[in-house]
């Protein structure tokens, strides 16, 4: 398979999932979007290993292996930093964590909390890709992807 | 390039000994031109694989291509 056809389907995938989501959220349903995006990422990593047309050698394996170490280097200590200011909205009680409410409030009343929170990990989530994609372009500036000589 | 140390090549002078481009090099390789050229420069330090599949290509000994340098 073609690297452009790859990206192809991977776009498809992706518009695909924006349907479920809001499918998803109509139905009130979180488990449709979860099984189809990890199905959906699945697709996409079976389809990139048949890649028949790769121009990835040592250098280009050498930057990703880079930029993915120096942004977990980076990342986790930005979701450690956030993590520690949730957990203060958690222990800022009198009684520590307090224990749910008898009976535990059912839907619609908890759900815009939990809500927020997916949107945190979004943001998160979002902060984390685009580190990686600017440790990329630095190392790949580093190693010579856009350098240019008299040939 | 690290701890004092640089890893300079003579790929070009080879290259041009043996009448080839930075592409056909590359393509004999199977790697990027991109790869060559930043190995050129400096800028990258091939693996031993890498540097010993550039050293045969120009049938000579790898020492006659990389100089490993203290500084």
């Amino acid at each position: 398979m073609k690297q452009n056809t790859v990206l192809l389907i991977a776009g498809i995938v992706g518009l695909i999932e924006v349907a479920l989501f809001w499918v998803s959220v109509v139905l009130r349903e979180p488990l449709i979007i979860i099984i189809s995006f990890i199905a959906g990422i699945l697709l996409i990593y079976g389809a990139k290993r048949t890649i028949s047309d790769r121009r990835e050698d040592e250098r280009s394996a050498l930057i990703t292996q880079k930029a993915g170490a120096r942004t977990l280097e980076v990342f986790w200590i930005l979701f450690f930093a956030v993590s520690l200011g949730s957990l203060v909205m958690g222990f800022a009680t009198p009684l520590g964590i307090p224990p749910p409410p008898k009976p535990f409030p059912r839907v619609p009343h908890d759900e815009p909390n939990l809500g927020y929170f997916g949107l945190l990990q979004m943001v998160l989530l979002f902060g984390m890709a685009f580190l990686y994609i600017g440790f990329r372009l630095y190392y790949a500036r580093k190693y010579g992807e856009w350098d240019d000589d008299e040939e | 390039m690290e701890n004092g140390t640089t890893m300079k090549n003579k790929i070009k002078v080879h290259r041009a000994m043996h009448n080839l481009t930075q592409e056909a090099l590359a393509q004999e390789m199977g790697v990027a031109r991109q790869t060559i050229l930043a190995i050129e420069k400096g800028k990258y330090d091939p693996s031993l694989d890498l540097a010993f599949k550039i050293a045969r290509r120009f049938c000579v000994n790898i020492d006659e291509v990389f100089v490993y340098e203290e500084n």
